[in-house]
């Protein structure tokens, strides 16, 4: 065994490691510093007695344009009209979910609300230790006989009414006859969607093809752009024109794989048009900022009451959008015939089935 | 085949040597830990130069632990600074929310369960240099086993109910951990790849059980576990830790700890895997079965983390849910590298980690949580620089060829 | 029934770019004895930084060299770490995978403001070519139009993508430089057998540095390859990758052609998961192929695969291993 360097010069600096592991530290510390200096970010000022509202977000978080950007708009135009104040919560995992929302029932926020159907347990067993506290909870799942707690309102949408408008649009604008569904997680919430969507492309199009493909089994597929990317691709492929989303940031995928391929997509829960004007043929849209907004300012005044609060096209829950910017595609005849199958679904004199 | 084991060649003899008082000293000798020496060496009145080693030995254990966790919390400081929140702030937050009341700490000691059984599946693969990537996937197996025993098994008595539950965790993590030891066994091929793979299938497969079969309709959960597996809510009995997830997982993780105190320091087995882990030649010079000892102690690793799912499981929530393991069997190869390996120093790592994890959401509102997740790499980051760099100060134990690597950072990867 | 099949083929090749480049990457670290965990972290720096570079200079282009930047930067602390602290390879790679998928998260939010994605970027167009093939309704920026595809759209628009042809011909160039070079036989030699290097008087620990760097070349650019793909970066967007490039790299026995071809066979997976109707094979199946596959071959059921002799042990002379 031969000890000691021998070797001079730089080779000696890597071989013996003394000080290329400092060197190392030393990277380490500029990579740090670069990572966490650069910017500066403020939280909300808690100012005077405003009204305060804590809000938990869904996976995904700020920023997917999509759910929970919703969900953010509705807490920020609260801020602004009825000026109130907010802490909210990103939770990285699952177990932090319930943590979250204890901590803050267990401060100043007066309302707190989940955002996302994964919140429903988490939330009425909190519901239920902090009496004094009141709950919302969107997307919240509600089974035949559950008991809701009295200061918990649960928010529920009829998806399938506002896709099978968009799933009439698809149908009616589509020139190959063939249209798509890109769904995020593979779970009855998102069959709710499909379902609708299916059977309005079927209304206005008995012989049409609906492709339908969703990006996986796990929370993750509703944060999956590549993957919905290439699953727009191969419904394009397969002769697909209109492709509808119901996949939160998944969806990004979709709107890229439309422009690259100068098809259509429809957006979902927000107003997508922004993510790709020029292939952006509507969007489902679901009042989750519009639910939040009000949730927060009945709680303000006192008209809160707890339950289940499920809206639909009659109450103005979901709609899809229509503006001068798709009047290119959605010409008064199909506008005619979507208005005329809205006043059924809202008259009741069709039901749209919410199951596959 | 021949031995890549990067392991201390001489040390091996090197032991031997010092073991003079027939097959008993022996023994004690080759107990030795990671320096070479062991607190009981010392009652027996060594020398003073053996002493300093012993001091030396003592710097080259915790050096790496303080320094790194040390010079962390100082970065994170100063990052905090940079983010336009006062540091004092953070870390009064962070502290009080954590370790400033009951209900805060016992939210930190339900984040370190789990990491407390992970780590201590990662460290027992450690004493025969397996590095055991994969208690993520025994995790997640484990943790199905025990929630389905659990709701579609036989309603038992009490104790019974719980004990199946368990056994079926651990069964089933045990069963998947033994794949990479019998390939490492087998043929050789590194059980870190085929943990990492392994990880993979285990949450697609369980996932898809999940989804075909036994999930609750609207959800990603199965049905709840009898009232017979139950493992027993703190919060049940103690007034203050209202709303505290904290169950008896801990106090059977602890027990594991200690469990493991004993088997792997004091028993003919824990001292096979440990020249195991000294290399596979040696361990075949000495007569032991090294295929057997590999597809033993990933067994037993393997069981360990099938466990960890029982504090959500039959704890916490009392079904099964997807994503349920957030992570706890990456950051058991953290929390088991911090602690040295040694089941007792598990204890305060986890909590250390469980800290850390709470800790993102506690500070959530004045700061990012991922400043916390950018620690932990951070500290493990210079934990293993600082490890390797405190050996080449002039410390080291004098006798015999110098140790060239520690136990607790050991090269691996080998092949064959 | 072409266009299907062309269609299907340019969807593999589109799904493994990353894979194979990647997977190129871990040849080299690992060719040279460093194991290399850390190159999904890589793959994502890469990622970030294409798009950080994109958004803050405009051109594509130096959005790339910002990515491939990225990788070597991650590279260099996977080699600091391992080659100069000679500290341990497997856990540097995992620490670093944390670290970088907490900072690019990190920057997101203090960038972009958001904890979901950047902002988007329009990126490459595709070479001018493409057009006279397809017409106008198949380059982006022409008018939407609903109706079937042109035919053989995808794979030419494959062709036309500047990174699609920079990246085939880096895995090409890869096994030559491996197989046959000086550099690569020294690389080779660092991972069977360090100390023949040593004694031939080339420092081992640059060779292995340079094995680990380059790695960071290919990861940073298969990072590259996914942001500018999505236009834009999202978080944890390497989405295992880096994981499955390892993989194929295994199967494909430290070779980038071979692993490339490993790539292509798990790309071809996941293309037939997307188009296969949902309840032929359940898709939990096809994702778990490629990591069956790997432990197959790693079991020496198809084809036993060898890693270098010295993968995964600090070279230290001072104890001649």
């Amino acid at each position: 065994m031969v000890r000691g360097g021998r070797v001079s010069g730089w080779a000696t600096g890597w071989a013996t490691g003394w000080r290329t592991g400092w060197v190392a530290c030393a990277a380490v510390f500029l990579v740090i510093g670069v990572l966490t200096g650069g910017g500066c970010t403020k939280k909300e000022a808690a100012k005077g007695d405003t009204y305060p509202v804590g809000l938990v977000f869904d996976v995904g978080g700020i920023g997917d344009k999509s759910f929970n950007d919703a969900a953010y708009a509705g807490l920020l135009r609260a801020r602004d009209q009825l000026g109130i104040r907010f802490e909210y919560f990103e939770p990285g995992e699952g177990t932090d979910r319930e943590a979250a929302l204890r901590l803050l029932a267990s401060g100043s926020s007066k309302i707190i609300l989940g955002v996302g159907f994964l919140f429903t347990d988490d939330i009425e067993t909190v519901a239920r230790e902090y009496p004094e506290k009141l709950f919302a909870c969107v997307d919240y799942t509600w089974t035949e006989g559950k008991q809701v707690p009295a200061n918990l309102v649960g928010l529920k949408f009829r998806e399938e009414e506002g896709s099978f408008l968009v799933g009439a649009i698809a149908g009616l604008v589509s020139q190959s006859g063939t249209v798509g569904f890109v769904g995020g997680m593979d779970i009855p919430l998102i069959h709710k969607f499909e379902a609708g969507y299916h059977a309005g492309v079927l209304s206005v199009r008995p012989d049409a093809k609906v492709i339908i493909s969703y990006a996986g089994v796990t929370g993750d597929a509703f944060k999956n752009p590549a993957k919905g990317k290439e699953l727009a691709l191969a419904q394009i492929d397969a002769g697909a024109d209109v492709i509808f989303h119901a996949s939160g940031s998944t969806g990004l995928g979709v709107f890229e794989a439309v422009r690259a391929r100068n098809k259509l997509a429809i957006g979902v829960d927000s107003d997508q048009s922004a993510v790709a004007p020029d292939h952006c043929l509507t969007s489902m849209v679901k009042q989750v900022d519009v639910a939040v907004f009000d949730a927060i300012s009945r709680a303000r005044d006192g008209t809160f009451a707890g339950g289940i609060l499920s809206e639909g096209l009659k109450e103005g829950g979901v709609d899809y959008v229509f503006n001068e910017g798709n009047a290119r595609w959605i010409t008064p005849p199909i506008r005619a015939r979507v208005e005329a199958l809205r006043k059924e679904i809202v008259e009741g004199r069709v039901t749209v089935s919410s199951g596959r | 085949m021949t031995s890549l084991w990067h392991g201390p060649r001489g040390r091996w003899a090197k032991c031997f040597r010092k073991g003079r008082g027939g097959p008993a000293g022996d023994r004690a000798a080759l107990r030795v830990p990671d320096r070479g020496l062991d607190a009981s060496d010392q009652g027996r009145g060594l020398n003073a130069g053996l002493r300093a080693t012993a001091r030396n030995a003592l710097i080259l254990s915790a050096g790496p632990v303080v320094l790194s966790v040390g010079l962390g919390l100082l970065l994170a400081a100063v990052a905090v600074r940079a983010l336009g929140t006062s540091p004092s702030e953070f870390y009064s937050r962070l502290f009080t929310g954590t370790l400033g009341s009951v209900y805060g700490f016992s939210q930190v000691l339900f984040k370190a369960t789990p990491l407390l059984f992970t780590g201590l599946a990662v460290a027992t693969a450690f004493r025969a240099r397996l590095f055991n990537i994969g208690a993520e996937g025994q995790m997640v197996v484990g943790g199905f086993a025990m929630a389905w025993v659990g709701f579609a098994g036989p309603v038992l008595p009490i104790p019974l109910g719980l004990l199946l539950a368990l056994a079926a965790g651990a069964f089933a993590g045990a069963a998947w951990g033994a794949i990479p030891g019998l390939i490492r066994a087998r043929t050789g091929g590194s059980e870190v790849i085929v943990t990492i793979m392994l990880n993979f299938i285990a949450v697609a497969l369980v996932n898809w059980l999940l989804v075909t079969r036994f999930a609750l309709p609207e959800t990603v959960r199965t049905a709840e576990v009898h009232a017979s597996a139950w493992l027993p809510r703190f919060s049940d009995h103690v007034g203050a830790l209202r709303g505290s997830p904290l169950n008896g997982a801990l106090g059977l993780g602890i027990l594991l700890a200690v469990v493991l105190h004993v088997v792997l320091g004091r028993t003919v087995f824990g001292f096979s895997l440990r020249v195991l882990g000294e290399g596979a030649t040696q361990a075949r010079y000495a007569g032991l079965p090294v295929g057997r000892l590999i597809v033993q102690a990933m067994l037993l690793s393997g069981a360990l983390a099938g466990l960890a799912g029982s504090s959500f499981i039959l704890g916490y929530k009392r079904y099964y849910e997807g994503d349920f393991s957030s992570g706890a069997g990456f950051t058991g190869i953290a929390v088991a590298l911090l602690a040295r390996n040694r089941p007792l120093f598990l204890i305060p790592s986890a909590i250390f980690f469980g800290v850390l994890s709470y800790g993102g959401l506690v500070v959530n509102s004045i700061v990012p949580r991922e400043l916390l997740e950018v620690l932990q790499a951070v500290i493990l980051l210079l934990f293993i620089v600082f490890d390797r760099l405190l050996q080449r100060l002039p410390l080291r134990p004098r006798w015999g060829q110098a140790p060239s690597g520690d136990p607790a950072v050991p090269a691996t990867g080998e092949t064959p | 029934m072409i266009g299907l099949a062309t269609a299907f083929v340019a969807q593999v090749l589109r799904i493994s770019v990353p894979y194979a480049l990647a997977a190129t990457g871990g040849a080299f670290s690992e060719r040279g004895g460093v194991i290399n965990i850390g190159l999904e972290g890589i793959i994502l720096a890469g990622a970030f930084g294409t798009a950080a570079g994109t958004l803050a200079t405009g051109s594509p282009w130096l959005g790339v060299l910002f990515g491939v930047g990225a990788g070597i930067l991650i590279a260099a602390l996977h080699a600091a770490i391992t080659v100069g602290a000679k500290a341990d390879q497997i856990l540097s790679g995992l620490a670093l995978n944390l670290l970088v998928l907490g900072g690019t998260r990190g920057l997101l939010r203090l960038l972009y403001d958001s904890s979901s994605n950047s902002p988007r970027f329009e990126g490459f167009a595709p070479l001018a070519y493409v057009a006279r093939f397809t017409g106008d309704a198949a380059v982006p920026g022409g008018a939407a139009a609903t109706g079937p595809g042109a035919p053989f759209e995808g794979l030419l628009l494959l062709v036309g993508h500047p990174l699609f042809l920079l990246g085939a011909g880096g895995i090409i160039l890869a096994q030559v430089l491996l197989f046959g070079t000086g550099f690569g036989l020294s690389l080779r030699a660092a991972g069977d057998g360090p100390r023949a290097l040593d004694g031939a008087g080339i420092s081992v620990s640059r060779v292995r540095a340079a094995g680990v760097l380059l790695s960071g070349v290919f990861g940073g650019a298969a990072g590259a390859w996914l942001a500018l793909e999505q236009h834009m970066f999202t978080d944890g967007m390497s989405g295992g990758r880096g994981y499955i490039a390892l993989a194929a790299m295994i199967v494909g026995k430290w070779r980038p052609l071979a692993g490339a071809t490993a790539c292509l066979l798990f790309g071809a997976a996941e293309a037939l998961q997307m188009r296969v109707p949902s309840g032929v094979i359940p898709t939990q199946f096809l994702q778990m192929l490629p990591y069956v596959v790997t432990i197959l071959a790693l079991a020496g059921w198809i084809g036993r695969s060898t890693a270098p002799a010295r993968l995964g042990e600090p070279y230290d002379r001072e104890e001649g291993r």
